[in-house]
């Protein structure tokens, strides 16, 4: 039963991936990866790592994805975004992308009538997780928060000269 | 961890915390020769912080890292040609303006990742350590952004070396899922324990070995190295070519070794035919270029192809100790080349509007304008061709002594080739630095100071001396291993 509900998630997240990869519209895109993402948290959900299927919806599908539907949005400011938004709001545009996310949770809740629900032997919970980063991956923790260090400076330094172009221009 | 367990690190930490430092620096008070100070002694003080680390080598510092003496030289290495870069760059960045001093933050930065990845013998660290090096590379690419060419080179390498993390990572996930481990020899000891098929193995190993080819340009995936090089600041591509190629390098070596993967032979063979294939169409399509930081972009795919033959040596038990001191040897030897003919590119450069951009054109008649320049040059090329009593040399001959000990007589035959090839376009770029002008270009001597100058010459000496003295370090690589 559970091998089911996996390889329906599984499916589900090829589907909606393959159409982010299609659409011609970045929004349109941004919501069947939003549902792939989903579809990825359920795959970790059944596999038995219910933290990291948390994780999984608060981070990327939560908050990166959200971020990049706002920046998109406010990209179509004034009356022709308006007319835009309307025409992207019709139900053609979000029925299948609908549909797929009320697959995953149909799936969500006939999983969660298993005890355990895990298709592997052992269940990962949070304790385990910190357990692990902060035992023997403590550096793989500090290796990680530099890279974002990286990260962070490299797209400061590019980002504000683009900030500071604009500026000058007004 | 304990007291021994951060000795060990100690480089690592040096680091570290010289980053968290530059960046408080950068917060409160900018300025870019007291940032460059800053980075030049954090390099120095974390290469000259190995020679206490070594004294606890070998060690295995949580499941992640070994810092044994093979690692932390490599690590002295490393530290040192950041530092010369660092040196090297202090003027190219500042005469394009804004803001520079994270430019020192990154490069101190994209080292950490370097060291990490010599002294990887984890999946986790393995990947860790190649996208804190690559994610530093891409910002310090891109970094004189008001210029098209770099902001081209970047976007290329960005979503090329993208693709290639992902590819190298599905790659460790399917081993992971095969085997159940991420450690290096537990992972080597599994595999031949493992009950998955033949064919989802060999898929994983190619897509690793194929995402971390990319990285180190070897044939098939080396279309980005051209453009990237041409695009990037000069120091830049100097660091790109030398210390991100040699860490790749070595971290493939060592998940070869630890994990015996030359027992696969199919696999060891299809780096012996992207070895040929690397050094036959490096040093081919280096003959089309006019561009010297292509030409150079290109013959650096050759000299990865030829140190890629050190896999197939090593496919014999016996001939291993000899495959990876002459791997060792090449790769300081070609550091030390490829830093110093980088950093000289940078003088000739010098005060050119597209900075990144150095044509053949831009090099002739150098010796009648600049003799000391050109000299120097010169004797970069030299090594870069391989010319007796240059560093080059031996490091060649090395290669050329561990191909025989294996009897690799095709591999050996095309790195003969190869060599034969690259003479002619090292000769070309000499032989343009060898006109008289014609008319006098305007360039006024470059304004770089005293100590790239010196930098320069004491690089030239360096590699001299392993091309004339280099008894010393083979004996230490040959005491290490």
């Amino acid at each position: 039963m559970l091998e089911t509900l996996f390889y329906g998630a599984a499916l589900i997240a090829l589907t909606a991936t393959a159409a982010a990869l299609t659409r011609a519209n970045a929004a349109h895109a941004l919501i069947y990866l939003i549902v792939s993402l989903l579809a990825v948290a359920v795959l970790f959900f059944l596999l038995g790592a219910p933290f990291a299927a948390a994780l999984e919806i608060v981070i990327y599908a939560g908050a990166i994805m959200v971020l990049f539907v706002f920046v998109i949005m406010m990209l179509n400011v004034g009356e022709s975004g308006r007319a835009q938004e309307r025409e992207w709001l019709r139900a053609r545009h979000w029925i299948v992308p609908g549909i797929l996310a009320a697959a995953l949770l149909l799936e969500l809740l006939l999983a969660l009538r298993h005890n355990p629900v895990a298709t592997s032997a052992m269940e990962v919970d949070p304790k385990r997780v910190g357990l692990a980063l902060f035992g023997p991956y403590v550096l793989a923790v500090e290796i990680a928060s530099l890279l974002l260090l990286a990260a962070l400076v490299g797209a400061y330094h590019l980002g504000r000269h683009f900030i500071v172009r604009r500026e000058d221009q007004r | 961890m304990n007291a021994a367990d951060f000795q060990a690190l100690l480089p690592l930490l040096v680091l570290s915390g010289g980053a968290v430092l530059l960046m408080l620096q950068i917060a409160f008070v900018r300025g870019v020769n007291r940032s460059a100070a800053l980075a030049t002694l954090t390099l120095v003080l974390a290469a000259l912080s190995c020679a206490s680390a070594v004294e606890q080598a070998p060690r295995q510092v949580t499941p992640l890292l070994v810092m044994d003496a093979f690692a932390l030289l490599f690590c002295a290495v490393f530290c040192l040609a950041a530092a010369v870069t660092v040196l090297l760059s202090g003027d190219y960045i500042s005469y394009h303006g804004d803001e520079p001093e994270e430019y020192f933050l990154l490069l101190v930065l994209s080292t950490l990742g370097a060291c990490v990845l010599v002294s990887a013998n984890h999946v986790a660290s393995l990947v860790l350590g190649l996208e804190l090096l690559s994610v530093s590379l891409y910002a310090l690419i891109a970094y004189p952004n008001k210029s098209i060419l770099p902001l081209e080179a970047a976007i290329k390498y960005l979503v090329l070396s993208g693709t290639a993390s992902a590819t190298t990572l599905f790659g460790f996930a399917l081993l992971y899922a095969a085997t159940g481990t991420l450690a290096f020899d537990a992972l080597g000891e599994q595999l031949t324990a493992t009950a998955t098929g033949r064919p989802m193995l060999l898929l994983a190993g190619a897509m690793v070995f194929a995402g971390l080819g990319f990285k180190f340009s070897l044939v098939p995936f080396h279309l980005w190295t051209p453009d990237v090089y041409h695009g990037a600041p000069a120091p830049v591509t100097g660091f790109l070519a030398s210390v991100s190629k040699a860490a790749v390098f070595l971290v493939l070596l060592r998940l070869f070794l630890d994990a015996d993967l030359f027992r696969y032979r199919i696999l060891v063979e299809l780096t012996g035919l992207i070895a040929i294939l690397s050094m036959l169409a490096g040093n081919l399509l280096a003959l089309l270029q006019t561009n010297i930081k292509r030409m150079l972009a290109y013959s650096s795919i050759a000299h990865m192809g030829y140190l890629l033959l050190v896999f197939m040596v090593c496919i014999e038990r016996d001939n291993r100790g000899l495959a990876v001191e002459a791997a060792a040897y090449y790769l300081i030897a070609y550091i030390a080349t490829i830093i110093a003919a980088f950093g000289l590119l940078t003088l000739v450069s010098a005060r050119q509007v597209e900075r990144e951009d150095v044509q053949l054109q831009h090099v002739s008649g150098l010796f009648w304008r600049q003799p000391l320049l050109a000299c120097l040059l010169l004797v970069a090329l030299l090594s870069l061709v391989g010319v007796p009593l240059t560093a080059g040399f031996i490091a060649k001959f090395y290669l050329v002594v561990a191909a025989v000990d294996g009897s690799n007589w095709v591999l050996l035959g095309a790195l003969i080739v190869g060599s034969a090839i690259g003479i002619y376009y090292y000769m070309r770029v000499i032989y343009y630095m060898s006109r008289k002008p014609e008319q006098q270009v305007s360039q006024a001597a470059p304004a770089d100071g005293l100590a790239v100058r010196v930098l320069s010459g004491a690089l030239i000496v360096i590699i001299l001396l392993l091309g004339t003295v280099p008894q010393p370090l083979m004996a230490y690589i040959r005491s290490i291993l």
